[in-house]
């Protein structure tokens, strides 16, 4: 059997890697995210309300997607694509952001927009309405970064019978200048092999310093 | 009017992180949601507490946000007529 190679997408907050091929950009942080956007994707404004958590993840989603084809958002793998995300740090980013809005009671003005990323996998739902993906959409929060567990709710995400595709991928955003992803996508023959899957993802991990 | 006009501009788009939007994008009389800046209900509630937190007015019904928020000129003369701080 031969081995799996995935395509892939790294962020962190100092690179951003397309399948080993590093992109250019001049800052870091949140701002290098910024700045990645308006470079490469620039057509939905409603990146900048994002969280840290989901700019990463809607960057990392859309470089992938343009690298293996996809030439306009919602025109393929559509109804039949899920999302599938893993990280540790789930929604402590926004979670601190907005906490810090009700934190002085004689300042106390809690934030709706902060509020609405006090959940991890919100991430996976501004992918599938930026992609029109109708399929299963979940956010494992897990104690560590494990190729093996991953393929394994990976696999189990075909077993619908329906599914041609996961995007899938680690995301985790400790405050909003400190991040790390990476993604790729999964069809149902990538996942046959749950053992070949894991060492393909523990490839990326092991090449994305996860 | 027109400094009082330019600085709620300014907040609305600080508070609505429209990071590529303008002061002098913004038609002073243009509706805010739906076609205009294309802002959801979220950013409605966003416009809410800045008007309590910059201008001390607290909104009994929100469902009056849709009236206040018609455009940046009917939200500033609101503004003018029953703020507090």
């Amino acid at each position: 059997m031969e081995d799996l190679k995935l395509k892939y997408v790294y962020i962190d907050r100092q690179h951003a890697c397309v399948d080993g091929v590093m992109l250019e950009h001049e800052s870091q942080g949140g701002a290098m995210l910024s700045e990645l956007y308006r470079a490469h994707i620039g057509d939905w404004p409603k990146f900048f309300k994002m969280d840290t958590l989901s700019k990463v993840g809607f960057l990392a989603s859309d470089l992938l997607l343009k690298a293996i084809g996809r030439e306009k958002p919602g025109e393929e793998y559509t109804s039949d694509c899920a999302v599938v995300l893993f990280g540790t740090t789930a929604s402590l980013c926004a979670d601190r952001n907005y906490q810090e809005t009700i934190q002085d009671a004689d300042n106390y003005y809690p934030s709706p927009a902060l509020f609405v990323y006090t959940l991890p996998n919100i991430v996976t739902g501004e992918i599938a309405i930026r992609n029109r993906f109708r399929g299963e959409t979940s956010f494992y929060v897990v104690e560590k970064a494990d190729a093996a567990q991953m393929a394994f709710h990976l696999a189990c995400a075909f077993d619908d019978d329906v599914t041609a595709g996961v995007l899938a991928g680690w995301v985790d955003s400790r405050h909003n200048d400190d991040f790390q992803a990476f993604f790729t996508m999964v069809t149902r023959d990538d996942a046959k092999y749950t053992d070949r899957l894991a060492a393909a993802i523990q490839t990326i991990m092991d090449n994305s310093n996860i | 009017m027109e400094e009082m006009i330019l600085k709620l501009k300014q907040e609305i788009i600080e508070v609505l992180n429209l990071e590529d939007v303008k002061p002098e994008d913004i038609d002073n009389d243009a509706p805010l949601f739906g076609e205009g800046l294309g802002l959801d209900s979220i950013d409605a509630l966003e416009l809410i507490v800045l008007m309590e937190k910059n201008y001390g007015i607290k909104l009994q019904d929100p469902a009056k946000g849709k009236e206040i928020f018609k455009s940046v000129n009917v939200m500033a003369d609101y503004i003018q007529k029953n703020r507090t701080k």
